[in-house]
């Protein structure tokens, strides 16, 4: 049965008070969010709780998270959150992220590997496609970009609640602060860290990359290159799905990762 | 009373339809360079420098200029290009940038050295304004929106240390750093050339404006509104310990004469279609201001200080939305024969009393033939008349009074 009872949780780190969620029971599953945000303890969380302790962190500067006024790159923001796993007592965990957050797992991979149990990555930013390009979902627009990142909407289970919906001003305003921050982290070299590529090699714990075949805001090109770079890697596409496989088909995306992780 | 000259320097051979079938149909930023024809970006870039060269002769006091980039809207990507040219061959005028967009700069050392260059072959002639750049600018050069306050602030205060500092120096700061600050070349006007800063009503920078004794620019706000912000200014200068005069305000304002109103009223249209592109296709908003550009928390917080302070701009959207008959009858355009546009200067000056006036004579499809019509008809009657309400009104400018 899935579990979809979870806790609000906060913590003080550096100044500033970081929320995030968790439930579940088992070996440490740490969700690394993108770009929206901490979307909540969404169905494919409740699946993966089943087998995991899921702590769906809120990165700073996103939500109820407050971002200290010294974090502005990337970098700091990978440093800081392998400062919150510290705080949290979680020596070792499995990571998974998608997008922004896919980037950020792979990092903090490569920064501190003796953390990482296992590594999932999920249309994952972080490396530049050789033919294609990432594409700019800031220069798109929030609108553009929702009907860039799903192959059918329909058949994404919680897209209504999600983004088919009239914000509320609290709402509006988190997304707005959510877009500043990703700006922050993300703007140059756009979604990506020229270095990454050279250093996954040093990553020898088991990764499973998941892609959506119809992914067109990360090309499948991306997830092709992480496979080639990450000694101990699999590439698993999902057909007929775009960008966000835990959204757009939970069920089989929670299915992937458990077997993974529990394998 | 300063009395300078403006154009935009727009390029208009392009069609709505051509804008609307662009990305996002945006005239700026993302509109194709495909649509760029250079013989013809040739001739307007000589006949707006022929345009300011005849306003230095004519006696305008200053000869402004402006920067945008991606934009078929305003030719001047590189201003100080234009200014250095100007410095050369123009004799008397002020030259009058507002402003460089300091946020867009990866080193404001070279842009201090440029403005020293322009400053010393002008003889002292440059009045070097700062601005943040539309997000339009963060876009075009891929400049993080979400440091463009700090960068601003950073950069003004490292030019202002090469140009007042004995170099050598080191500057290690959180957006700039370098090891070694020695420009040879210093700008002629000591202690550094002056600083005016333009923009529409930012609470926050008018506020800074008044800190550091800048003049600010009001580019075309609505009267009342433009009231409601120098009120904010005023506030900040007595905390400061002075009291604002002419001399700390100037005001922009679309002017274009005929010989008649009703041949005015016919090409000043040609306006509208300047600033805000041919079709006038509203632009993304996210283009303009993308997210970070204006921080949730100071925006927050100005919302909370500001908000009972200064009313919203009656005609909507400003002038480049509103037709053209609101926007005339509300006097944000002045259009006429001489006598009408002094009568309606006369009221604007009256009511705004700034030190520095604006005249922005042309944009859009107005001809060169009209405009240079538009600054002849100034020479003979315009501008005596309003030389002398500013001495009426008893107007100083900064060059008059220090601000």
């Amino acid at each position: 049965m899935p579990t979809n009872e979870y806790r609000e949780q906060f913590i003080e780190l550096a100044g500033a008070r970081l929320h995030y969620l968790t439930g579940g029971k088992g070996k440490p599953l740490v969700i690394l969010h993108s770009v929206e945000g901490n979307l909540g303890w969404r169905l494919y969380l409740q699946q993966l709780a089943q087998h995991c302790t899921v702590y769906a962190v809120t990165l700073p500067g996103f939500g109820l998270s407050e971002r200290p006024p010294w974090l502005e790159t990337f970098a700091d923001l990978t440093r800081f959150t392998l400062w919150m796993l510290d705080a949290l007592a979680l020596p070792r965990v499995s990571l998974l992220g998608h997008l922004m957050g896919g980037w950020m797992a792979a990092e903090m991979a490569v920064s501190c590997p003796p953390l990482v149990d296992r590594l999932i990555l999920v249309d994952a930013a972080g490396i530049r496609p050789q033919r294609g390009e990432i594409t700019d979902i800031f220069l798109h627009g929030q609108e553009a970009t929702r009907k860039l990142s799903f192959f059918d909407a329909q058949q994404t289970p919680e897209y209504q609640e999600l983004f088919g919906r009239k914000l509320s001003a609290e709402e509006r305003e988190v997304h707005a602060k959510n877009q500043e921050n990703a700006i922050r982290y993300c703007w140059k070299p756009y979604m990506h860290d020229p270095t990454l590529p050279f250093l996954l090699p040093r990553v020898r714990v088991s990764t499973l990359i998941v892609w959506g075949r119809e992914d067109r805001i990360i090309p499948l090109e991306c997830g092709e290159r992480y496979r080639q770079a990450l000694p101990n890697a699999r590439l698993e596409i999902v057909d007929h799905c775009g960008h966000s496989p835990h959204l757009e088909k939970p069920e089989e995306f929670a299915r992937l990762v458990s077997e993974f992780i529990c394998g | 009373m300063f009395l300078m000259r403006f154009t935009e320097r727009a390029y208009v051979a392009y069609s709505a339809e051509d804008v609307k079938n662009s990305f996002r149909s945006s005239v700026r930023l993302t509109f194709p360079n495909g649509h760029f024809n250079p013989a013809l970006g040739a001739d307007l870039y000589n006949e707006y420098l022929d345009e300011y060269e005849y306003a230095d002769e004519i006696g305008f006091d200053g000869l402004m200029l402006n920067e945008h980039h991606n934009t078929p809207t305003c030719l001047g990507a590189a201003m100080n290009l234009e200014a250095a040219i100007l410095a050369r061959t123009t004799k008397k005028a002020k030259i009058v940038l507002l402003g460089n967009p300091l946020p867009i700069f990866d080193n404001p050392v070279r842009l201090a050295e440029e403005l020293a260059e322009i400053d010393m072959i002008s003889r002292g002639r440059l009045v070097s304004g700062f601005v943040r750049g539309t997000g339009i600018e963060s876009w075009a050069t891929n400049t993080n929106p979400a440091h463009n306050r700090e960068r601003f602030d950073e950069a003004h205060d490292l030019i202002i240390k090469t140009w007042t500092t004995p170099g050598p120096f080191r500057w290690e700061g959180k957006h700039y750093q370098f090891r070694v600050v020695n420009p040879f070349e210093r700008p002629l006007q000591q202690p550094h050339p002056p600083i005016w800063i333009p923009g529409v009503g930012s609470p926050e920078t008018i506020v800074w404006c008044a800190q550091h004794h800048y003049p600010y620019i009001y580019l075309e706000t609505d009267p009342q509104v433009t009231l409601d912000l120098m009120a904010f200014y005023a506030k900040a200068a007595q905390e400061v310990g002075y009291e604002p005069g002419p001399q700390n305000f100037g005001y922009l304002v679309r002017v274009h004469v005929q010989d008649t109103d009703e041949k005015a009223y016919e090409v000043g249209e040609g306006f509208l279609i300047g600033n805000a592109g041919v079709g006038r296709v509203p632009l993304p908003g996210d283009f303009m201001a993308p997210p970070g550009y204006n921080s949730r928390e100071a925006t927050k917080r100005i919302i909370a200080q500001y908000r009972h302070a200064a009313r919203p701009d009656p005609l909507y959207g400003g002038v480049d939305a509103a037709g053209w008959d609101k926007v005339v009858e509300s006097n944000r355009v002045i259009v006429g024969s001489p006598d009408t546009v002094i009568k309606k200067l006369r009221q604007v000056l009256a009511t705004l009393r700034p030190g520095i006036l604006g005249v922005w004579t042309n944009d859009g499809t107005i001809s060169h033939k009209d405009t240079m019509r538009c600054l002849q008809l100034m020479e003979k009657e315009v501008l005596p008349a309003l030389t002398e309400l500013g001495k009426e009104l008893n107007l100083p400018g900064p060059f008059e009074q220090a601000p």
